[in-house]
């Protein structure tokens, strides 16, 4: 028994990392612009079918860079045409637009692609196990969490050093102060919604080799993901990571007891921390409200 | 005389213009096509077309398609032309009963067809047998569909969930052994699987445990280690569309497909053409499969699928083609479109082979309107040469030996006065 619930859990940190990666997307989006990116999930799917259709000609490694780059280039695309001109209203005009575009991208994957699932395989050296005891974890899965890893540590020192970063994180504080300042807000906002979407589109690529590509993969990914930055607080970048993180120990450790209540525990720790701590576990006071 | 001249420029230009008028619409005006006595039947088609079943439903829709072409092209059902209306449920039951309504009452179809969903399918069921119009279920497998909650308007095509589990369990007893890991999704279809599977294991004295795993899931990784830890003979897998996808590729990246064998009923085609060539494994139950050498007239359906819509025929297609079939010559046979002398028709009528396309004769039961089809038993494989050939048939069990007989269906018919 205690074999399997240290699998569990460990299994569920790496269940948790891929939500980090989602979630960290989605709150930047969120931080600034204030925008509830409902189309996240669409995103994703489009980087995994991008890498699908560009790996035959670059190579696996080429895609995992060249397809989220182009997922970002659509969402600047679509930042500039349509979410532009509902900043500052009510966040339900953007939630209503998002949830829309979803719907867009799901019928537009299907109709390039078609429904059928497409067979999207990573290099064959890197989907094994590295023990037949650890089964569980492949190297394929480790990859993934380097690359989280990487993309984590690479987003922090992002925000802290660089002066789009720190624009950035300023903005999210005071945005009327740092565009008095001078800064080219527009721009800012446009950047930053390209780089929420550049983590969705390298979920899509890394998901295409763990789940079945096709046209509804991101739905299922989506809230989650939308649940880790609640547990983990609105506002707070630290807190969604450490939110992705619980949420996928909770469920890898809910289906040993009860394996069919594990996508619905999740649900079960957000009204629980909505109910005690609404801000969140490490968000702060008054942001959404 | 000025008056006179101008009467009869006038008078003429009317008629140029009524003869003008009339002319315009013969093409325009719909009511006066029907007036000419060619309205077509009309057969509605509900499916989901969005979601996660898109890919096998849209199958199903190609597959009645192209009997509707078929059939046209003799002459259509007592002398006229089949039209096909198809809506989308969009997997949903309350989407699925507002379309069927839609097309029953606003657009006049005789026929209804539909849907995978076994829910949707048992929800719309109940709108057609309120409004007395014939049903033919091409693809939902849940039991009672044919069982408990059978109606006398509703025919169903696929096998049920107890036909693919009586076909396969005795196979898989005997090839694994007893001791057996389920890995269930959690709704109708699953629990059905599960429960026939383990009717036939109990029977012979076997153990099992399982786990019901929400649809949807993404990672199966914690159900594979539980499944791992309790070390089963075979290992079965009752996920459906993706989420069977996403489970099995998982299960051969962790390298379990050398540890613990993998089995169950339904492993779809369109879900293995999903999977790397290393996924395409184990043993399972086809309600229909492309390659029989010995049923000549399967290949003429294989090649006009390849060319209508460019994939291989799979048992999807096959069910909207025999759901189309089956009601027009049920209707030529009563001679009549009228759903009670249509049904009374398509009871224990046999199918032609080149409908059936299989070796036995395939015919709906009269107990509970099931369709008895050949089950095909065998073996997932990866591609060795044809790239569309994934499955090795072993054994193929006649429909009315795995349906077991008609009493135990639970099914009670009764027609209107």
């Amino acid at each position: 028994m205690t074999q399997l619930i240290l699998y569990n859990t460990f299994n569920g940190l790496i269940i948790g990392t891929f939500y980090v990666l989602m979630a960290l997307g989605l709150s930047l989006i969120l931080n600034l612009s204030g925008v509830i990116n409902f189309a996240h999930g669409g995103f994703l799917a489009v980087g995994g079918y991008l890498a699908y259709t560009l790996s035959p000609y670059i190579g696996f490694w080429a895609a995992l860079i060249a397809a989220p780059l182009l997922t970002a280039c659509i969402g600047i695309a679509i930042e500039r045409t349509l979410i532009r001109r509902l900043y500052g209203r009510d966040p339900l005009y953007s939630l209503l637009l998002t949830f829309g575009l979803a719907f867009i991208f799901e019928d537009m994957t299907r109709a390039i692609w078609g429904a059928q699932g497409l067979p999207f395989t990573p290099p064959s050296f890197l989907t094994q196990p590295i023990s037949p005891d650890f089964f569980f974890i492949t190297y394929y899965r480790l990859f993934m969490m380097a690359v989280v890893g990487i993309v984590v540590l690479g987003l922090f020192l992002f925000l802290r050093y660089t002066r789009l970063g720190v624009r950035i994180r300023a903005g999210t504080l005071d945005l009327e102060t740092v565009s008095a300042l001078g800064v080219n807000v527009r721009a800012l906002r446009t950047m930053n919604f390209a780089v929420g979407i550049f983590l969705a589109g390298l979920a899509g690529v890394l998901a295409g080799g763990n789940l079945s590509l096709e046209p509804t993969m991101g739905a299922n990914v989506l809230m989650p993901s939308f649940v880790a930055i609640i547990v983990g607080g609105v506002g707070s970048l630290h807190g969604t990571l450490f939110g992705g993180l619980l949420i996928g120990v909770a469920s890898g450790l809910t289906t040993v007891w009860f394996p069919s209540a594990s996508e619905a525990v999740i649900y079960v720790i957000m009204a629980v921390v909505l109910l005690v701590r609404p801000r969140g576990l490490m968000g702060e006071e008054g942001i959404m409200s | 005389m000025s008056q006179n001249i101008n009467c009869r420029i006038v008078r003429r230009r009317q008629v140029l213009q009524a003869g003008a008028a009339i002319g315009a619409l013969q093409f325009a005006a719909p009511f006066i096509i029907q007036a000419r006595g060619e309205t077509p039947i009309k057969i509605g088609m509900v499916d989901p077309l969005t979601g996660a079943y898109a890919a096998v439903a849209r199958s199903e829709v190609e597959g009645a398609k192209l009997a509707v072409q078929e059939i046209n092209g003799k002459g259509g059902i007592t002398g006229r032309p089949i039209e096909l209306l198809v809506e989308d449920s969009a997997n949903d039951t309350g989407t699925g009963v507002q379309k069927t309504r839609k097309l029953i009452e606003r657009d006049g179809v005789s026929f209804i067809i539909g849907d995978v969903n076994s829910g949707v399918a048992l929800a719309i069921a109940q709108v057609t047998n309120e409004k007395k119009i014939l049903h033919v279920v091409p693809g939902g497998h849940s039991d009672a569909i044919t069982g408990s909650d059978c109606h006398w308007n509703v025919f169903r095509v696929c096998n049920s969930t107890v036909m693919d589990g009586n076909a396969i369990a005795d196979v898989l007893m005997e090839k694994f052994g007893k001791k057996w890991y389920f890995l269930t999704p959690d709704y109708a279809y699953g629990h059905s699987v599960q429960a026939a599977l383990v009717k036939k294991l109990e029977a012979k004295g076997g153990k099992w445990e399982g786990a019901l795993a929400p649809i949807g899931t993404p990672d199966y990784s914690s159900y594979l280690i539980k499944a791992k830890s309790y070390g089963p003979d075979v290992l079965i897998n009752v996920m459906g569309a993706g989420d069977q996808v996403n489970s099995i590729k998982q299960y051969v990246q962790f390298g379990l497909a050398k540890q613990m064998p993998m089995g169950g009923t339904l492993f779809e085609l369109e879900s293995v053409l999903a999977l790397p060539d290393d996924a395409r494994a184990g043993w399972w139950t086809y309600e229909w499969y492309w390659n029989q050498p010995k049923v000549p007239q399967a290949a003429k359906f294989v090649a006009d699928i390849k060319k209508q819509t460019n994939q291989i025929a799979t048992a999807r297609h096959w069910f909207g083609y025999v759901s189309i079939h089956s009601i027009a010559l049920a209707a030529n046979q009563a001679k009549s479109v009228d759903s009670v002398a249509v049904a009374h028709a398509l009871e224990d009528m046999k199918l032609p082979p080149e409908v059936g396309l299989i070796q036995n004769t395939a015919y709906f039961r009269k107990g509970d309107h099931q369709l008895m089809s050949d089950v095909f038993v065998g073996q997932a494989h990866g591609a060795k040469g044809n790239p569309d050939d994934l499955f090795e048939v072993t054994d193929v069990v006649p429909g009315e030996k795995a349906a077991g007989p008609v009493e135990q269906s639970g099914c009670k018919l009764t027609y209107p006065a």
